[in-house]
């Protein structure tokens, strides 16, 4: 009996440890199958996947730390076909909410694409939409009977950073745009895009959900603070509005620099864009000049360039401020007769009278007795024809002919000489007056006045180009110009101030030919004569009020002027020397 | 004192038939299976218990960053408000509203106060956030007991 029981046992365990055995030998067969190497790879194939961290974009403050560029919070909307209980309702509260169509929502929904269970519906929703749609799925959850889902299950909420610009549309010129591709557009945002951008690290993820992985350690991008006084710049784009109704003008710039330093300080345009709605960029601008004039358009500017014809004959030794010549009225050069603005004579004249009149026949004169190589010498050292190296995006170098370019005649040395036939930008032109601000040494402009990174302020030096003319010459100049709208009692006058400056009035040339209808009527000056802290570039495109500079773009400036002193704490002169007295 | 030794007949045959029993070997046998399966048991419990407890601190490290990725943007979106409330044009509309008007030049007098010093610019260094990334997650919160064991031996062949 035990014999058999024991034959019993025996043949028992060998049948389970053979079947066991049964097991090992067939987990061992499909482990090394070739369909198993196949399961194997495609395991492995979605085991991990790619996934990119992306940096905060940086922050751009203005130099007294107020936000003009940040980050809000947005929301991408979906749904989860996996989950989703009643696409219609979804449908319905998705296009209320957000203003879509129903049933372009429910076709996406019904119809997803192959593979796919989770389906956008929408993006870059507003924290307040996102939030009502948000409330209505748990009114919804928390009415449904016991056990059944909300009505909107399925739907899902995502927040993800948008860039946004508290100031809408103030400085749009200067800090340009990010769109949803996160990629910066004109001004600071194009210029620094890879700066404030930042790297973003892109590393294997693994999709088995025990598994925790390390989020990488990704710096955000940098943060600019520029050279921009937040409240100038408002001041600024509120005159110009202003100015443009005043005296009927198409379009404007205003710009205001620190001629010592090159920091851009504040740069209107009469064209502005709500930076944070950039999709109407086709509805405001023609062309991607028209962004920014003040870098991007070049423009024929007229007796404001006269400062530097006179700034050449006087550093060549030509003539001196008491030089003096018989103004006719007229002069003929290269076959052509060249006439004063008024096309009267104005008898003999020294060289403040000259710029005191604008006369034309003044620089004609100059301009034929330094010679056409000293001349053009002049104006490329002043950066005619030469980008101005400021750092925005976006910026156009104008154009100089000079002697040999096949579209150059004689007759361009005398109206080049009074800014005719030769096209610069604004910022160009204050670029070449600075060097007579600024002791003979010309500025680099620049607006970016500072980088944080990883809390740490790295402060941007300023930059100097050449020195075209020599100190003397430009002390001498600044005087001549100071004198002469002391002299003519001129509306640019700054109580309080000494300011010098030069007005411009230029015909616009239409077809090749001028059109003595339209100007474009422009004003430069800078103050203190003696310390200058401000240099201001007033262009009024094709004014109707009047055509003179003298009467639209002076009084332009020194309303800019009496607004830039009081919010760059510049003290009136009087004071200033009694502070340095003591 | 060895008690074969001693000379009882019927003590000496029980002790015999004890030691030759044959259910005393079986037993022998199945205790050593059961200890080996305790063993087991033992240690995948142990390894469950880890693993999942690993898993569960690798998850929570996961979400704590992700509440600090939000908290920030949170803060950005906040910092954000707070300066279109503080905006140029909003401020000059809250003033207006409230009876102020911009002041006109001649209505200005600068009085210079010794000893101050204007501001030139914000200086954003002091203010700096510490870095607030995901600290480095270290093995032993997502690494398997195979894993470590496959490590430890490609650590010891490497050093081989």
């Amino acid at each position: 009996m035990r014999q058999r029981y024991g034959r019993r046992s025996q043949f028992l365990a060998a049948m389970l440890a053979l079947f066991a055995l049964g097991i090992v030998v067939q987990m061992t067969r499909i482990q090394n199958s070739p369909e198993a190497e196949t399961f194997r790879q495609l395991s492995q194939d979605y085991a991990y996947e790619w996934r990119a961290f992306y940096p905060r974009r940086g922050e751009i403050y203005d130099r007294n730390g107020y936000l003009l560029a940040g980050e809000k919070i947005v929301y991408e909307v979906g749904v989860d076909l996996n989950m989703m209980t009643d696409p219609h309702a979804i449908a319905y509260a998705v296009a209320d909410a957000l203003d879509l169509n129903y049933d372009n929502l429910m076709s996406v929904m019904q119809n997803p694409p192959d593979g796919l269970s989770y389906i956008v519906l929408a993006d870059y929703v507003e924290a307040p939409q996102a939030g009502y749609l948000q409330e209505l799925k748990k009114a919804l959850n928390d009415q449904a009977p016991n056990g059944a889902l909300g009505g909107l299950t399925g739907l899902q909420f995502k927040s993800h950073p948008q860039r946004s610009y508290p100031e809408d549309s103030l400085a749009a010129n200067l800090l340009g745009f990010v769109n949803r591709e996160n990629k910066g557009y004109f001004g600071v945002e194009e210029k620094y895009d890879s700066l404030l951008a930042g790297n973003p690290v892109t590393v294997l993820v693994p999709t088995n959900p025990t598994k925790a992985f390390e989020i990488p350690d990704v710096p955000d991008g940098t943060t600019l603070i520029l050279t921009l006084n937040r409240d100038l710049q408002a001041a600024t784009e509120d005159i110009l509005d202003q100015a443009l109704k005043t005296y009927g003008a198409k379009d404007g710039v205003i710009a205001v620099m620190n001629p010592q330093s090159g920091e851009i300080l504040a740069a209107a345009t009469s064209r502005r864009m709500d930076l944070n709605e950039f999709w109407n960029y086709s509805n405001i601008y023609d062309n991607a000049a028209e962004f920014d004039p003040i870098i991007s358009k070049a423009y024929e500017p007229g007796s404001v360039t006269k400062i530097l014809t006179m700034a050449a004959a006087l550093d060549s030794q030509t003539v001196t401020p008491e030089t003096t010549y018989l103004d006719t009225g007229e002069v003929l050069i290269g076959g052509v007769t060249i006439q004063n603005w008024d096309l009267n004579p104005w008898g003999v004249q020294n060289m403040v009278g000259c710029l005191q009149h604008s006369l034309n026949v003044c620089m004609v004169n100059l301009a034929v007795k330094m010679g056409a190589n000293t001349f053009y010498s002049y104006m490329d050292a002043f950066g005619f024809g030469h980008l101005s190296g400021v750092d925005m995006a976006g910026e156009a170098a104008g154009r100089l002919k000079i002697p040999g370019d096949s579209d150059w005649y004689p007759v361009d040395l005398g109206t080049n000489a009074f800014g005719q036939g030769v096209a610069a930008t604004p910022l160009q032109i204050m670029t070449a007056a600075s060097s007579i601000a600024n002791n003979g040494r010309m500025v680099v402009p620049h607006i970016l006045y500072a980088m944080a990174r990883d809390g740490r302020q790295y402060k941007v030096p300023d930059q100097f180009g050449s020195s075209p003319i020599s100190a003397q010459t430009a002390r001498t100049l600044s005087e001549m110009l100071a004198v002469s709208l002391e002299s003519e009692s001129s509306v640019a006058l700054v109580p309080g101030y000494r300011v010098a400056g030069k007005t411009g009035t230029a015909q616009v040339p239409v077809n090749g030919y001028y059109d003595a209808s339209q100007t474009n009527a422009s004003f430069i000056g800078w103050g203190p004569v003696d310390d200058p802290k401000f240099m201001i570039y007033v262009w009024l495109e094709t004014p109707t009020a009047s055509q003179w500079g003298s009467e639209t773009a002076a009084p332009v400036f020194a309303e800019v002027a009496q607004r830039a002193v009081i919010l760059l704490d510049i003290p009136p002169d009087a004071i200033r020397l009694q502070i340095a007295q003591k | 004192m060895n008690i074969s030794n001693v000379n009882f007949p019927n003590v000496n045959r029980i002790i015999h038939a004890y030691r030759v029993a044959p259910w005393r070997v079986q037993r022998q046998w199945i205790g050593a299976a059961l200890v080996v399966v305790v063993v087991l048991a033992m240690v995948a419990a142990l390894y469950l218990n880890i693993a999942s407890r690993t898993a569960i601190a690798g998850r929570e490290i996961q979400d704590l960053s992700e509440t600090i990725s939000f908290s920030r943007q949170t803060s950005a979106d906040l910092q954000t408000q707070l300066a279109k409330w503080t905006s140029a044009q909003s401020l000059e509309q809250r003033a207006r509203k409230m009876g102020f008007r911009p002041v006109a030049p001649n209505e200005t007098e600068y009085v210079a106060v010794a000893g101050y010093v204007a501001k030139d610019s914000i200086d954003l260094s002091s203010t700096a956030l510490p870095r607030l990334n995901a600290p480095a997650i270290s093995p032993e919160y997502n690494q398997s007991l195979l894993d470590w064991m496959d490590r430890r031996l490609v650590a010891r062949s490497v050093y081989q």
